[in-house]
């Protein structure tokens, strides 16, 4: 399946490489380095992604407020928070505000796949690879 | 207890004694003079209503004598009486009624004894000049202080002077001491008490009791004594101080004096100051005990509330520490992520870069191959560090999941198998085949299991044994994880739930695995105890509540 991804983080390197190295397993994969810049991106490319990974503690926009506006925006997209921060109480507010999952970097490329996986799957099903 | 508590001690009692005790004496010294100036009181109208009666009887007895005579002198002519023995009779008559006559004499206007009737030879004396005579002469009717007279013994004379000849004449009769004395005496009281009368330039009428003899000079000074009826204290020189009722006798310039001791009717007083003692005596011991003990008792509490109070601040302070330290913990663990996620990214980027190829082709291509797994190894180690981190800081929700402790256990111990068989450390399972599930949560039950199962292989030395064992009692289950090892001093007991303590060197262990599973097992509503000899080994014991509240 060719999942279409937008990746937020305001950590370069850290963006960077994973923005390469799900491109060399074979998704579609942009990345931004902000919640405005990610807003822009889904409004100048409209039904151009399928799920966002994002980043919570980024500076301007909050990541979580980024989330809210998302999911508000364009409901049909999936996504899944992977951040440094783990907290109960960010978790919770994640899911509350729409997010898929709430995944507490590091975090092997893996077993995030795994969960875009499952994500994409939650929104289009029937459909596998 | 210390100092302080002892002087608090003493203070409070001196003052709750004071307060008790002061007031209650003062009442019964009160009380007590209360009643000694009432029995005073008493005494001294007793006293008054005796004088009065007293002068009133002898006020009487006087007036009775001069009437009778009056009539006489009134009624009989000095020739009828002078008649031989007819005042011989008129005495007797006189006496049959009256008993207080000792002679009868008609006298004339010269002093002259016209007739005489009575013990004494007194017909040829002549009374001219005599003081009595004279005011008699005046007067008419005279009643005499007592004088010694030609008979050489104290008396008093009553006389009656009439006009109804050319001459005037007088008729006296002398009273008979004896029975003045009686009466008068009549007024005295109890063992010390004296009665006289005393005339107005103070000689003794009568005869005291003590401290003199008729016609002597009273030692005290008759201004002393107002007119009418008067009681007062005074001071004698031979009894010391008394209370005399001074009564003035109205026909006649003489005080009725009737003194008494005021200390001898203090019996009733004695004894009432007795009992009044013994009883303030008692209820000061018995308040001054109750105040005593009470005192301490309270100081006592209040000694061990300070000791719980400091203790509870302690506590508190402790746990504050822990939270902020927890806080801080929390705070670095999140920082740590990122950078930790670039290296694991990073490293996962160039492993998947790395191609056969280029294995085969570059000097040391397999070693860089394996560095690279290994920092990606490395860097999923760290994770699992802050997370046990991140989890001793965060307040965790325990899930209620049904749990067996016995799974629980069973996968712990199939976690460190391989770690155990390498260290030659025997693991043994005692599991309880019917203990109950409980409501509980899992992950964290296993992660404290865990926690104690490693710190058990590291006590252990080669040969050594590793035990789980599970029971269950009516209220709790419980899993105990014991070894043989080296077991805990006992100077460090007090420490090993403590955050960051450790025994291990640095890089081996973080110390946090105890206060983590202590945290964790609190945090599920049970108890993480140990029991612990240095030489023999350690059991740690995770109790849990079968019923949630």
């Amino acid at each position: 399946m060719s999942i279409r991804l937008l990746v937020v983080d305001d950590e370069v390197d850290f963006l960077e490489s994973i923005v390469m190295r799900i491109e060399l397993r074979g998704f579609q994969t942009h990345g931004v380095t902000s919640g405005t810049a990610a807003l822009e991106h889904l409004e100048a490319n409209p039904d151009s992604v399928d799920i966002v990974l994002l980043d919570i503690k980024m500076p301007g926009m909050d990541g979580l407020e980024a989330l809210r506006r998302i999911k508000t925006s364009f409901p049909e997209i999936e996504v899944i928070v992977v951040t440094g921060h783990g907290s109960q109480e960010y978790n919770r507010l994640g899911r509350e505000l729409g997010a898929f999952d709430y995944l507490i970097k590091p975090i092997r490329l893996d077993t995030i796949l795994e969960r875009i996986e499952a994500a994409y799957r939650s929104r289009y099903p029937g459909s596998d690879d | 207890m210390d100092d302080r508590y002892l002087q608090l001690q003493w203070r409070m009692t001196l003052s709750g004694l004071a307060v008790t005790l002061i007031p209650l004496w003062l009442l019964g010294a009160a009380i007590y003079l209360y009643f000694a100036s009432a029995v005073e009181q008493d005494q001294r109208s007793q006293l008054r209503a005796l004088a009065l009666n007293r002068s009133a009887a002898i006020q009487l007895f006087l007036d009775e004598r001069v009437s009778t005579l009056e009539v006489l002198a009134h009624t009989a002519s000095p020739d009828d009486l002078s008649a031989p023995g007819e005042l011989r009779n008129v005495l007797d008559i006189l006496n049959e009624s009256q008993h207080s006559f000792v002679d009868l004499g008609i006298i004339d206007a010269n002093g002259e004894h016209l007739a005489y009737e009575g013990p004494y030879s007194l017909e040829g004396r002549n009374y001219g000049g005599e003081p009595w005579f004279e005011e008699t002469l005046e007067r008419g009717v005279h009643i005499s202080d007592v004088f010694l007279g030609f008979r050489g013994v104290p008396h008093f004379v009553i006389a009656i002077r009439r006009e109804d000849r050319p001459e005037p004449w007088i008729l006296r009769a002398t009273i008979d001491s004896e029975v003045f004395i009686r009466l008068v005496r009549s007024g005295q009281v109890g063992l010390t008490g004296d009665a006289y009368i005393v005339n107005r330039a103070g000689l003794f009428q009568t005869p005291p009791r003590f401290g003199g003899s008729i016609l002597e000079q009273a030692p005290f000074n008759t201004n002393i004594a107002p007119p009418g009826v008067n009681v007062v204290f005074r001071e004698t020189p031979k009894s010391g101080r008394v209370m005399s009722a001074f009564a003035w006798v109205t026909s006649k310039d003489w005080l009725l004096v009737i003194d008494r001791d005021p200390a001898e009717p203090a019996v009733p007083l004695k004894q009432t100051l007795r009992i009044e003692l013994i009883a303030l005596i008692a209820t000061s011991l018995l308040v001054g005990g109750a105040v005593i003990f009470h005192t301490r008792q309270l100081v006592t509490r209040l000694a061990a509330e300070d000791e719980n109070r400091v203790k509870t601040e302690a506590q508190l302070a402790h746990s504050a520490r822990l939270v902020s330290l927890g806080r801080m913990a929390a705070g670095v663990a999140h920082e740590i992520n990122n950078p930790l996620a670039v290296i694991g990214e990073l490293a996962g980027l160039m492993e998947d870069l790395i191609d056969p190829e280029f294995i085969k082709n570059t000097k040391h291509g397999e070693l860089f191959s394996d560095n690279v797994r290994k920092i990606q190894h490395h860097v999923d180690r760290t994770r699992e560090i802050t997370h046990r981190l991140l989890g001793f800081a965060r307040r965790m929700e325990p899930q209620h999941d049904n749990v067996s402790i016995n799974e629980v256990a069973r996968e712990a111990l199939s976690f460190i198998e391989s770690e155990a068989a390498f260290r030659q450390i025997e693991l043994v399972q005692e599991l309880d085949r019917d203990l109950p599930i409980i409501k509980s949560d899992q992950a964290q039950l296993q992660q404290v299991i865990l926690n104690l199962l490693n710190n058990a292989l590291d006590a252990s030395a080669p040969e050594g044994r590793v035990t789980v064992t599970t029971t269950a009692d009516p209220d709790n289950v419980t899993v105990e994880v014991s070894d043989n090892g080296s077991g805990i001093p006992d100077d460090l007991k007090d420490r090993i739930f403590d955050p960051f303590f450790t025994t291990k060197g640095p890089g081996e262990g973080s110390g946090l695995g105890l206060s983590i599973c202590y945290t964790i097992t609190k945090g599920l509503g049970g108890s993480l105890t140990f029991d612990s000899e240095v030489g023999e080994g350690t059991t740690f014991r995770v109790s849990l509540p079968r019923i949630q509240e």
